[in-house]
């Protein structure tokens, strides 16, 4: 008797495990591939928290989009490529709607794949910059900015506005000898040609991040008129105080978004003052989006931020919301679209070229002063939004520029150019013949 | 019972020596194959071919390169990770520059050049051993990694440093790139993998396999019985090379798809490492129980909470993940320093004697 109840008890265990997975099936599958563990946790996490929060926010106050609730879930990668891929495989048997990848390594990786097995892949901000072509790319996606258009952006700040102000000068760029830290080579070696500066191209390893005295020596040694910074993680505190170890001019030292990342800065404090980053995304504690969040989600202890130590008001968690409100956004264009909240891969990729966030919808959503307005479109999967020079004041981020734009005439020949490498070196490729944009 | 031996006469020395004295050992391995060969390919997903059957069998076989030169012929090296990085970046040049090779024997020409950088870095062999050739191959590991990522004539100069395999097809099929189907490229490397297989149990336990044993044993008792031991340490670095470059070319080209320098960095180096201790120095089946523990387990871990629907963060999965890997790993080699693949000889042993034990 006993044995039997034992039995039906595991019987019936077994039976909830998998019915669970069944019927969790009315529920929009939007997973991430997360990094809360390894080098890069530092970085990842506040984004991860903040995409995931805003999804929680969607779920406790609306019941998800459009009445469908939406099952964000993580896959842990710890920034591995080798993981990624496992996260890829397993999301994609779980049929997934979309892939977030979350490393231009993974993107780079599952990228072919993703064109093969019609899932589109959503890489906010990061990723290969070709990806603008939305012909050749027909299921990839990097809104609102690429980091061509952000490596273009950073010249203009630079040179306050004509870059040939920049003849004759040296720029280092001190970036992650990773795919991700290469990103932005060809764009600027193709700029500096064109109006007379020298790129410096400054490699950092993944296993010395922390350790960049000997970068650092070769910067004071060469004198450049300005650093870039192309870094991840630990690498960015790691640069950060050894500029100011080696007490290199803070106003001459420039960041890719990433690097608009506070803690990294306090660690410094009032030494770091007149450190710039670029970045597409600006605090707003106040505002109604962040408001929603903390009141559904963070007050309600569903959150995993540290409140402590200030997440809350950090531009990168801040960022990871906005991630997750184009996500969202391209879900509702999806589904308005197909007529049908239960919506598919395709129709999720349609929604994606018609992200729409424009003043009056970023007003809506409470988020005016948060971001850039921007669109996408099926020629275009970037949506190229402007962004903004941000200044470190020895406590928190200042806007030290208006709305910076992208130089499309210097970018787009290269976009060009690789896009069509790419569909070369990978025959036979699957281009977007429907768009005619 | 299973393993009854009565009857099994041997009447030659030929019969003795046999790949197989033991009739049950022909039918366990026919068994085996037969799962691999046709079982999974009916039953896996897709996932089960990415994520498990395919990096367990590629980790096998640079594992057993590893052991072939650390194993039998009792040369330490720290430098298996870039040694795949040279197969890796071989096999792409090689199809770059001849696209109409067929890439199966792009792979095997591929394993030719790590063999010849093998050879070149075990020259110090000759007068040094033990962890000196360690941090010999050491330097092997940092030089080759560091070559992968200035030299960007080796990854055709694209903008990220990467190499990514184009689709590739023979006899009609894609078998490489985004378009290859998992099961096709399944089928590839587990058909290499028999091959190289059946090729390194013969070489161990025919006399090259003898010669590279005493010289691990004794290397100045190996000289004294007139082993060249020049041409043996060499030898044992030209073919364990040879394997780890085919199995690095197997990696990228038939279940990565992509590859940066910092793939082949020393962690994969310590992960084929690990591989051949767990699994058990100087075996041919250790690399594959190995390869079981140390590539496929986490997977499996990772997805149990998830199947269970049992409702915990996927970071604190990997966490406890790793957790339990260590614990797993320090409990092994305490109950048997020799690793997986002498639990099932002890096994074996009992299986052969039961009931009646010693």
């Amino acid at each position: 008797m006993r044995h039997t109840i034992k039995a039906a008890l595991i019987a019936s265990a077994f039976a909830i495990g998998i019915a669970a997975p069944a019927a969790a099936q009315d529920a929009l599958k939007l997973p991430n591939m997360s990094y809360r563990t390894g080098p890069f946790a530092a970085t990842g996490t506040p984004h991860m928290n903040g995409q995931l929060d805003y999804m929680t926010m969607l779920n406790e106050r609306d019941g998800g989009i459009n009445g469908v609730r939406v099952a964000f879930d993580e896959c842990e990668t710890g920034y591995n490529t080798e993981k990624g891929v496992e996260c890829y495989e397993r999301t994609k048997s779980d049929g997934t709607l979309i892939t977030q990848p979350w490393s231009t390594g993974i993107t780079l990786q599952v990228l072919p794949r993703t064109n093969v097995d019609q899932i589109p892949m959503f890489a906010p901000s990061y990723g290969f910059s070709a990806m603008q072509d939305g012909k050749t790319f027909k299921w990839a996606f990097n809104p609102p900015t690429s980091y061509w258009d952000g490596a273009s952006m950073i010249m203009q700040a630079i040179s306050d506005g004509n870059l040939d102000n920049l003849n004759g000068k040296k720029i280092a760029l001190l970036h992650l000898d990773h795919p991700y830290g290469k990103e932005p080579i060809p764009l600027l070696e193709s700029l500096a040609a064109k109006h007379g500066f020298s790129l410096l191209p400054i490699p950092v390893g993944l296993t010395e991040m922390q350790n960049q005295s000997a970068q650092w020596l070769q910067i004071r040694r060469e004198r450049p008129d300005f650093v870039l910074m192309w870094g991840w993680g630990a690498m960015n505190a790691g640069a950060i105080t050894e500029a100011v170890k080696t007490r290199y001019p803070m106003n001459q030292f420039v960041s890719v978004w990433w690097g608009a990342h506070e803690p990294d800065l306090k660690l410094v404090g009032d030494q770091g003052k007149g450190y710039r980053a670029l970045s597409w995304n600006f605090v707003d504690s106040d505002s109604k989006l962040m408001q929603d969040v903390k009141k559904y989600v963070v007050d309600t202890g569903k959150s995993q931020i540290n409140q402590a130590a200030g997440e809350f008001d950090s531009t990168a968690y801040q960022r990871g919301i906005l991630m997750s409100v184009m996500l969202a956004d391209a879900v509702r264009a999806a589904q308005d679209h197909a007529g049908t909240p239960n919506i598919d891969r395709e129709q999720l990729r349609w929604g994606l070229e018609n992200i729409k966030l424009d003043e009056a919808k970023l007003a809506e959503i409470g988020a005016e002063e948060m971001m850039a307005p921007f669109s996408t479109s099926c020629s275009n999967h970037t949506g190229h939004a402007s962004a903004w020079m941000v200044e470190w004041d020895g406590a928190k981020f200042v806007k030290a520029s208006d709305l910076l734009t992208a130089d499309r005439a210097s970018i787009d020949p290269l976009v060009e150019k690789a896009s069509a490498e790419y569909a070369a070196a990978n025959q036979p490729w699957g281009m977007n013949d429907e768009c005619t944009e | 019972m299973l393993y009854r031996v009565a009857g099994q006469y041997k009447t030659s020395y030929e019969a003795d020596y046999a790949l197989f004295p033991v009739k049950q050992d022909a039918w366990l391995l026919g068994f085996i194959l037969l799962i691999a060969f046709v079982i999974f390919p009916l039953t896996a997903n897709e996932f089960v071919f990415r994520a498990l059957l395919t990096p367990v069998l590629i980790y096998s076989l640079a594992a057993l390169g590893l052991n072939i030169l650390t194993g039998y012929a009792g040369q330490l090296s720290l430098g298996t990770g870039a040694f795949m990085g040279v197969g890796a970046y071989a096999c792409y040049k090689l199809i770059t520059i001849f696209p109409e090779m067929n890439l199966i024997v792009a792979i095997a020409l591929s394993g030719f050049f790590s063999a010849s950088i093998g050879v070149a870095f075990g020259l110090p062999s000759l007068r040094i051993k033990g962890f000196y050739l360690a941090i010999a191959t050491l330097a092997a590991q940092f030089f080759l990694v560091w070559l992968f990522q200035k030299w960007a004539w080796l990854y055709n100069y694209s903008a990220s440093g990467a190499i990514q395999v184009p689709n590739m097809r023979m006899f009609g099929i894609t078998i490489a790139g985004p378009n290859a189907t998992a099961l096709t490229q399944y089928y590839v490397v587990l058909c290499v993998v028999t091959v190289v297989t059946l090729f390194a149990i013969n070489i161990t336990r025919g006399r090259i396999g003898r010669i590279w044993k005493a010289v691990r044993d004794m290397d100045i008792a190996a000289e004294l019985v007139g082993i060249n031991l020049m041409k043996a340490k060499l030898m044992a670095f030209f073919v364990s090379s040879y394997i780890v470059g085919v199995s690095g070319a197997l990696f990228v080209f038939l279940w990565r798809g992509a590859a940066e320098a910092n793939l082949f960095d020393i962690p994969l180096s310590f992960r084929v490492l690990f591989i051949v201790i767990i699994g058990g120095l100087g075996s041919i089946l250790g690399n594959y129980l190995g390869a079981i523990l140390i590539v496929a387990l986490p997977v499996i871990i990772g997805n149990v909470p998830g199947f269970f629907g049992i409702p915990i963060s996927s970071s604190s999965v990997e966490h406890i993940n790793i957790m339990i890997i260590g614990a797993l790993i320090i409990t092994f080699l305490i109950l048997e320093p020799h690793g997986l693949a002498r639990y099932w000889a002890v096994i074996r042993e009992k299986l052969i004697i039961w009931p009646f034990p010693h």
